[in-house]
């Protein structure tokens, strides 16, 4: 069982095949700090986005993720702090970064008196280098196609999600920021937003998705950064960090009242439950394989018949309550 | 992207591109209401105002002046300022304000183009369809006053050739005003309905009271109001035949001392480029 990595421990970038840029990233963040007044909304972050990865910016709302975003694409300036997209520091050469970055910050909202494809049209324009010519592939491939011809004002939520993202292909991105990219859509549309997000980092590019959906960012991507009020509290593979949450035991026994206080003299778990055919059994990070033995012996030493032990599923959202501070605030 | 699009990209610079220029026409063009409202009041009221005094004067050529006359060509001429300098400030706001309010701003601003890029792409494209309406409406009224007045009767005064470019390019540079200021204004406050209420005020009642008035202690400050610059540039045709500043100079301006050619070029250059550099200023440091 690994061990949680903070944020100052730094993932490793993925090995990329010969003749292509190793060792960098595709966002660097290094003490960033903005405020609105004396309110940190993002503080003294750093963070680092591994170049071909799914990875996901996790946070409840209001803890500062768009705002990193916001930071990170030049719609607001930064405090303090280093930033650098795909190797090039922004905010210097923010255009030079920008060509090969897609981006939709918040809602994605668009001329809605303009049809889909002349607002597509506009945001190449802006672009420039050829990316006109992306309009009808981008269309394509977020299946807008055949609504590419109606006003705005008549799309769904999802659509113009589907749109937002349709704008950022556009750039032919290296790294793609999607700020809540799930907001607004029905289950289908996620299961689309997610097998484009999937295709996307296939294809090499880096996906940085920000979201308050554990669940969403657990089965989207492989790497995530936890945020509470501004910072970022950990870093690191979900693996990593759904293993650092501890272990639970699921024990069927014969005797479970039984079983549960064979197990608390002396103490084995930080904490046990019972339940109709046995135990739920919480223990501390990295003790799980000793732990199991151990549990095992007392009980079949009690007398007591062990059907199973088997370690539970602990889910993104079990470590990130355990983290944050809104687990404290709810109760 | 290959190395060569990104040495060809030219996105940083602050010169805009005729594609983002014309994406700012379709923009504007496709917005249904001030393209109605710039229509009907460029094109629609010299055409129906025409119209009528066409008929009236069929009906009764005695009593009703040819519409070709000189006194109608200058009602013709003082609507399309009025109304013409309204609608520019309303296009102006618009344009200054449209990407803001649609949320299209933050989009444009992800693609790395300039901002400045994307402020003075607004200008020509903005113009290129204030300008382009407002000469149709012109050309309307250049074409009656050129081919339905009466046999010109011993002393009447027919407006000639000159006189139309005059009237033709002193109207255009009102709506230039009207629309780089609105366009400013609009993109320092980033709303549009106050921007083209102030400037209503401006046009309607503040800069004839400042003409008409002098004001104890203001020191002549009035010079400094656009409109009454614009005013003593007014070519003569439209202020009755009345001479007094470079232009021919209104009625409005009679009170105010004559202002030089430079003095007024400075006024307006002033008035144009102020509020651009202001929209533009706040254009470039707008958090979104």
């Amino acid at each position: 069982m690994t061990t949680i990595s903070d944020h100052s421990e730094r993932p490793e970038p993925r090995t990329r095949e010969p003749g292509s840029r190793t060792g960098d990233w595709a966002v660097e963040v290094h003490g960033l700090t903005k405020r609105f007044g004396t309110r940190a909304a993002v503080d003294n972050v750093d963070l680092l986005i591994p170049r071909g990865s799914a990875f996901g910016y996790l946070g409840p709302n209001g803890a500062g993720k768009t705002t990193l975003i916001r930071t990170l694409l030049g719609l607001t300036k930064a405090d303090s702090g280093s930033m650098s997209l795909l190797g090039v520091p922004v905010p210097a050469q923010r255009g030079k970064a920008l060509a090969q970055v897609g981006a939709i910050v918040d809602e994605p909202r668009f001329h809605s008196h303009l049809t889909g494809r002349e607002n597509l049209k506009v945001l190449a324009a802006a672009r420039g280098a050829g990316a006109g010519k992306q309009i009808g592939p981008a269309l394509d491939r977020t299946r807008m196609t055949q609504r590419a011809d109606d006003k705005v004002s008549s799309y769904s939520m999802g659509m113009r999600q589907r749109l937002g993202l349709a704008a950022c292909l556009l750039a032919d991105p290296q790294l793609l920021i999607l700020d809540e990219p799930m907001n607004g859509l029905d289950p289908a549309g996620i299961h689309e937003m997610r097998d484009m997000i999937r295709s996307l980092t296939d294809e090499g590019r880096t996906v940085m998705l920000s979201s308050h959906l554990l669940d969403e960012v657990e089965r989207t991507c492989d790497q995530v950064a936890i945020v509470d009020h501004g910072m970022v509290i950990r870093q690191g593979s979900i693996e990593e960090l759904t293993g650092g949450a501890g272990v639970v035991l699921e024990v069927n026994c014969s005797d479970p009242p039984a079983a549960a206080r064979a197990l608390q003299n002396p103490a084995i778990a930080s904490k046990i439950t019972v339940t109709e055919d046995g135990l739920t059994v919480n223990l501390a990070a990295g003790s799980a394989r000793e732990h199991t033995a151990e549990i095992n012996r007392r009980l079949v030493g009690a007398g007591i018949g062990v059907y199973s032990i088997r370690p539970a599923h602990a889910t993104l959202e079990d470590w990130f309550l355990s983290v944050t501070s809104r687990l404290g605030e709810e109760q | 992207m290959t190395q060569h699009s990104l040495a060809a990209d030219r996105r940083g610079s602050w010169l805009p591109t005729l594609p983002l220029i014309g994406a700012k026409v379709l923009e504007l063009r496709k917005r249904r209401t001030p393209m109605i409202v710039l229509v009907a009041f460029t094109v629609v009221l010299p055409v129906l105002y025409y119209g009528v005094r066409l008929l009236l004067h069929l009906s009764n050529p005695s009593q009703y002046e040819a519409a070709g006359a000189t006194d109608a060509f200058a009602t013709a001429g003082t609507l399309m300022d009025e109304f013409g300098f309204i609608i520019a400030v309303t296009l102006g706001a618009t344009a200054g304000t449209s990407d803001l309010t649609d949320g299209m701003f933050r989009h444009l601003v992800i693609t790395g183009r300039s901002r400045l890029a994307l402020y003075l792409a607004r200008i020509p494209a903005g113009l290129a369809i204030l300008c382009s309406m407002a000469a149709v409406g012109f050309a309307v009224t250049c074409l009656v006053t050129a081919f339905a007045h009466n046999p010109t009767p011993a002393g009447a005064v027919v407006p000639s050739p000159g006189d139309m470019t005059d009237v033709g390019l002193w109207l255009e540079l009102d709506l230039i005003i009207g629309f780089t200021v609105g366009l400013g204004l609009g993109s320092l406050m980033g709303q549009r309905t106050v921007p083209i209420i102030l400037l209503i005020l401006l046009e309607i009642p503040i800069t004839p009271i400042l003409a008409d008035h002098k004001l104890p202690g203001f020191i002549n400050g009035e010079r400094l109001v656009v409109g009454i610059a614009m005013d003593q540039l007014k070519p003569a045709v439209l202020s009755g035949g009345t001479t007094v500043g470079p232009g021919g100079g209104g009625p409005r301006s009679l009170h105010l001392p004559l202002m030089p050619g430079w003095f007024l070029a400075a006024v307006i250059g002033g008035w144009i480029i102020g509020w651009s550099v202001l929209g533009a200023w706040k254009m470039c440091t707008r958090d979104t």
